[in-house]
């Protein structure tokens, strides 16, 4: 109860008992049962029956002092509580200890009070849970008490602000012998102005401004009280503001002040605030906040004669930082385990103002995200920031990373970043398949001349994918110098132990680039009989079918319309579809 | 022996006064609900009797008080205490005392005659009347103007100068860290808080009083404080609860705290300030916000404090300064500091103001001229805690007799009629032993007011320091 704080440096005994009346046994006892039920209160749910246990047996032994005693009077100690002087309870650890809980504070008695157990018991056992995990720079055990204004559990602290504080005696009223000249000046003035108000008043007009004359309004209780429409109104009011986000009237304050170019120093500590505003906003999920200050800054940024070279140092280096690799880790983190919950909209706003240094992690997550959602707003974002940083993304196409290297690639391709053509060559060789395939891709995009070359290693590289992915883009690039080498390929046996998805590419990419060099031998692979008749297998048949499909002429068409009515079923409709992609 | 939560005890009460007389006005007496209500109530203040030996409830102004405990408002509980407080002040019933002894067959009667119309010019006698008809033997009851809040005015003005003296040091020692550049101990500054926000609920015109200690001296840190008090007291009007109290008073406290930024030779110049001068000024509210940036000690970013420090002298119609650029609606809490802070310094004695208006004069300057840009209805909420007259007012009575405004007449309809202290005779000649009179009280031989407030007027022209007739 807060009525109750009172000055206390030294503290009193338990005054009340007799040394033989004093239950030490029993309020021993009831400290054990407390620091069970602490604890349990601690580790358990609400509603978790261990918990309402413990605070069952502490409510009971409550009940049973009570009928030893009235109230406990205890003085608190560093390291122990006393009653009576005798110690009922002592703790080493003070981490773990309730008489340190207390002690550090300054509480230095404390009274329990029937009534406890049944009114104030939860909030009492909530008060001291709250103690335990304040920290150094908040609040302390005495604001927390306060605010939780128990009756039935009283305390008294050290009351340092009262230490040298003088309290104010009346003086002496006056020191004029008297006050009657003073007086009858006054008492004339108000002479003259009942006169003037009384002239007034005849002439229909009240003179309501005769100063420090009493007024007809100070009878007038409208004009000084609230009626109850105007209490009403008042406390909308208030339930309204208690709903209101002040963070964004602090924000637009602190937005005005800086737009004023004439105290750089005030722009350069607010730009200070602001970056330690970011990540309050961010780890309490206040998105739109954190983005009003991004955009803020890049507005002013942008606005001629606001910041100097200092304050946009200052700004520059405070959006660097939130767009480094370890923000936007924290970022998609906390957008991963929902302790931020934008919409996409709200999400793609914030990150549109990150700068180069966010790319490499956003593409990270955009890469592996397994929320869809999350993932088109993150590669959204991504390009946004690559659109304005095009030489950042072929920077990334060096990367160790294996995920932000292929990432880059594909990006790379979709945003057509001709510089990016070399360095997409050099991946042709990386160590990881996902991103020699990415490079690849990316390479097909790009259509990247300067990467098909390079392609033709990766003819044979380990990954099916790879190889798959570097014949096609060697078609589609019109690679002709590569035909020679595919010739090779589709004559010999290692073709023969390919899947089909990998023999279709290499023939089709024959097809592409050896034109009508290559409808001999791919007629004679779709048609031919080998020595006692044998023909090829089905799927080098039809691998050659869908080749000679993408060989126009009429040689080709030939070739196809000879195994139109091929036995094998496999063959015919690969036949079948070669001719309707001729057509 | 049980001790009594009175807060939650009397608040019970309250609501089944409240409960009982809704029933009864739904329901004849017979019915269940009218009977469960009436059990409830009995149970509840039988249990109060017992503990404390007897039970009074008393309504003074906005206020409910149980056993001589101010029952505290807040936005759960205020439509049931005004409803209640209605239709006890509608037979002009001040005070409620139940005896031990109460049977439960009292309640029906007592609480059908308050539904009952009240009869005439005389409602307390009219009610009185009826009860004497009833088997009503352990309810007693006294008329509204006789009724007044406990008396502990000694007890309570002592504890009032403590905190205000610790407020005061504690202020001093704050804003002093801050002009120095040392970290704030806001610990301190909250426990200061609590103490003005406990004195406040617990007896409002001690803290009041100490409102009148202007010390020019300490003009800086007294001003906060008095900042913080009166904005508590607003805030107390509009029912804000004890936490929301204390967040306020946080603020107010903290309200000027940028001007521990700005040059101390301008703070504390004599005279006026040249245009120069006016504009470094009023850059302590933005000083304000940012100084609290800085502050460790708060559980959160103090986000509420900073408006406050950053929007007290805004007004109404958002002139008046920092200026916006961008939209902004100064918060409910800002808005209390703003009048709060317009009150005390157009009261006070600063460098540049030696003879501030009296205070009567500065309420109706704050009500009456728009120019000044104040919210309307947070000068009605202060004025109905200060008064028409606030305490500590100079004044000229009909006599010609010199007084000092005391305490204020909690009934919001006799605001203008304070308690005073009569300190010089109709001659001028100062009374040694100063003479309280209560303006509300009419004289009984002539049926009209025992003396009149007919002019204001300042200390100043009489050398004399209000606060020493009233501490």
């Amino acid at each position: 109860m807060t009525d109750e704080l009172k000055t206390s440096g030294a503290s009193s005994s338990g005054e009340e008992w007799e040394a033989s009346d004093v239950p030490l046994e029993q309020v021993t006892e009831l400290f054990v049962v407390l620091g069970k039920a602490f604890r349990a209160y601690q580790l358990y749910e609400e509603n978790n029956p261990v918990r309402h246990r413990f605070v069952e047996s502490l409510r009971q032994a409550l009940q049973g002092l009570w009928k030893e005693v009235d109230k406990l009077v205890l003085q608190v100690e560093e390291d122990r509580i006393l009653l009576s002087g005798s110690e009922i309870y002592a703790s080493p650890n003070r981490a773990e200890s309730l008489a340190f809980l207390f002690f550090k504070d300054g509480v230095r008695q404390m009274i329990f009070l029937p009534g406890l157990e049944d009114e104030e018991l939860d909030k009492f056992l909530g008060v001291l849970q709250r103690a335990r995990k304040l920290l150094p720079e908040g609040d302390d055990l005495l604001t927390v008490l306060w605010e939780a204004d128990l009756h039935f559990f009283q305390y008294q602290y050290v009351d340092f602000l009262a230490e040298g504080v003088a309290l104010p005696e009346a003086g002496p009223g006056n020191d004029q012998s008297d006050f009657q000249n003073v007086l009858d000046g006054e008492a004339a003035e108000e002479e003259d102005d009942d006169a003037t108000e009384a002239e007034a008043g005849e002439a229909g007009e009240a003179n309501e401004d005769a100063p420090k004359t009493a007024s007809k309004d100070d009878f007038n209780p409208t004009l000084y009280s609230l009626d109850p429409k105007e209490k009403k109104t008042l406390r909308e009011e208030l339930e309204k503001e208690l709903k209101r986000d002040l963070r964004g009237d602090v924000l637009a304050a602190l937005f005005d002040r800086l737009e004023e170019p004439e105290n750089p120093a005030r722009q350069s500590e607010i730009i200070g605030v602001l970056g330690t505003l970011l990540p309050n906003f961010l780890s309490r999920g206040a998105l739109v906040g954190a983005t009003q200050i991004l955009e803020e800054l890049r507005r002013m940024e942008s606005m001629p004669g606001v910041f100097g070279e200092t304050q946009l140092a200052e700004s520059g280096a405070l959006l660097d930082e939130v767009s480094a690799a370890e923000a936007v880790h924290e970022l998609i983190q906390a957008l991963y385990d929902g302790s931020i919950r934008a919409s996409p909209a709200q999400l793609g706003g914030f990150l549109r103002f990150l700068r180069s240094g966010a790319l490499a992690p956003l593409l990270r997550s955009s890469e592996t995200v397994d929320h869809k959602e999350l993932q088109a707003v993150l590669r959204e974002a991504v390009k946004g920031i690559a659109e304005r940083n095009r030489s950042a993304v072929v920077r990334l196409l060096d990367e160790e990373d294996a995920v932000i290297a292929s990432g880059a690639a594909r990006l790379a391709g979709e945003m057509q970043i001709a510089e990016a053509g070399p360095s997409l060559a050099g991946l042709l060789a990386h160590p990881a398949a996902e991103v020699r395939l990415a490079a690849v891709e990316a390479a097909i995009t790009l259509k990247a001349s300067t990467a098909a070359g390079a392609l033709q290693h990766t003819l044979e590289d380990p990954e099916r994918e790879v190889r798959i992915a570097a014949a096609r883009a060697m078609g589609v690039l019109k690679y002709r110098p590569a035909a020679a080498r595919f010739a090779q390929i589709v004559g010999g046996k290692d073709i023969r132990t390919a899947d089909i998805s990998e023999k279709v590419a290499f023939f089709e990419a024959y097809g592409l680039l050896a034109e009508d060099e290559a409808v001999e031998t791919l007629d004679k692979l779709l048609n031919g009989k080998g020595f006692l008749g044998k023909r090829e297998p089905s799927e080098i048949r039809a691998a050659a079918a869908l080749a000679l499909g993408k060989v126009p002429g009429a040689g080709a068409r030939a070739a196809l319309q000879k195994g139109v009515q091929a036995e094998d079923p496999i063959v015919r409709s690969a036949v079948n579809r070669a001719l309707r992609e001729e057509d | 022996m049980a001790e009594l939560n009175y807060q939650e005890e009397g608040r019970k009460v309250l609501t089944a006064f409240y409960s009982t007389l809704n029933a009864l006005k739904l329901y004849p007496v017979e019915n269940d609900t009218v009977q469960q209500a009436i059990d409830e109530l009995h149970g509840l203040v039988t249990h109060v009797i017992e503990v404390d030996g007897g039970a009074e409830l008393r309504v003074v102004g906005d206020f409910f008080f149980l056993n001589e405990t101010r029952l505290r408002l807040d936005l759960s509980n205020f439509a049931t205490f005004g409803s209640f407080a209605r239709a006890l002040q509608d037979h002009g019933i001040g005070s409620v005392e139940i005896f031990p002894g109460i049977v439960r067959s009292e309640w029906a009667p007592f609480v059908s005659i308050l539904l009952l119309k009240p009869l005439g010019d005389e409602p307390f006698s009219g009610f009185m009347d009826r009860v004497g008809a009833t088997p009503v033997e352990h309810i007693d009851f006294r008329p509204e103007k006789e009724v007044s809040e406990p008396e502990r005015d000694e007890e309570a003005l002592t504890a009032a100068k403590r905190t205000y003296s610790k407020s005061v040091s504690v202020a001093k020692d704050a804003l002093g860290d801050v002009r120095i550049g040392k970290a704030v101990n806001v610990r301190k500054v909250k426990r200061a808080v609590q103490g003005i926000v406990d004195q406040v609920l617990s007896n409002e015109s001690s803290m009041v009083t100490m409102t009148t200690l202007r010390d020019f001296d300490d003009y800086t840190f007294t001003h906060c404080v008095n900042v913080c008090i009166f904005s508590v007291i607003i805030g107390q009007r509009l029912g804000f609860d004890k936490l929301q109290l204390y967040e306020l008073g946080l603020g107010a406290l903290f309200h000027d705290v940028g001007k521990q930024r700005v040059d101390y030779d301008i703070i504390n110049k004599p005279g006026g300030l040249t245009s120069e001068e006016w504009t470094v000024l009023k850059e302590h509210t933005t000083e304000g916000l940012l100084c609290l940036f800085t502050m460790h000690g708060f559980a959160d970013v103090p986000y509420r404090q900073m408006l406050m420090a950053y929007e007290h002298h805004m007004k109404t119609d958002l002139t008046g300064y920092p200026v916006n650029k961008r939209t902004r609606e100064p918060t409910l809490f800002s808005r209390i500091v703003s009048t709060a802070d317009s009150f005390d310094a157009g009261t006070s004695v600063r460098s540049y103001q030696f003879n501030p208006w009296p205070p009567d004069q500065v309420l109706r300057e704050m009500r009456d001229n728009p120019k000044r840009g104040c919210d309307p209805l947070l000068v009605k909420a202060l004025i109905t805690a200060t008064g028409v007259y606030p305490v500590g007012t100079l004044c000229i009575l009909d006599t010609h007799e010199l007084a000092v405004v005391a305490k204020v007449n909690p009934d919001s309809e006799l605001a203008h009629r304070p308690v005073v202290k009569v300190i010089s005779d109709p001659m001028g000649v100062p009374l040694g032993d100063p003479l309280t009179l209560d303006l509300s009280r009419d004289d009984p031989s002539t049926g009209r007011p025992v003396r009149t407030i007919i002019k204001t007027t300042e200390p100043q022209k009489y050398g004399i320091r209000v606060s020493d007739y009233l501490i």
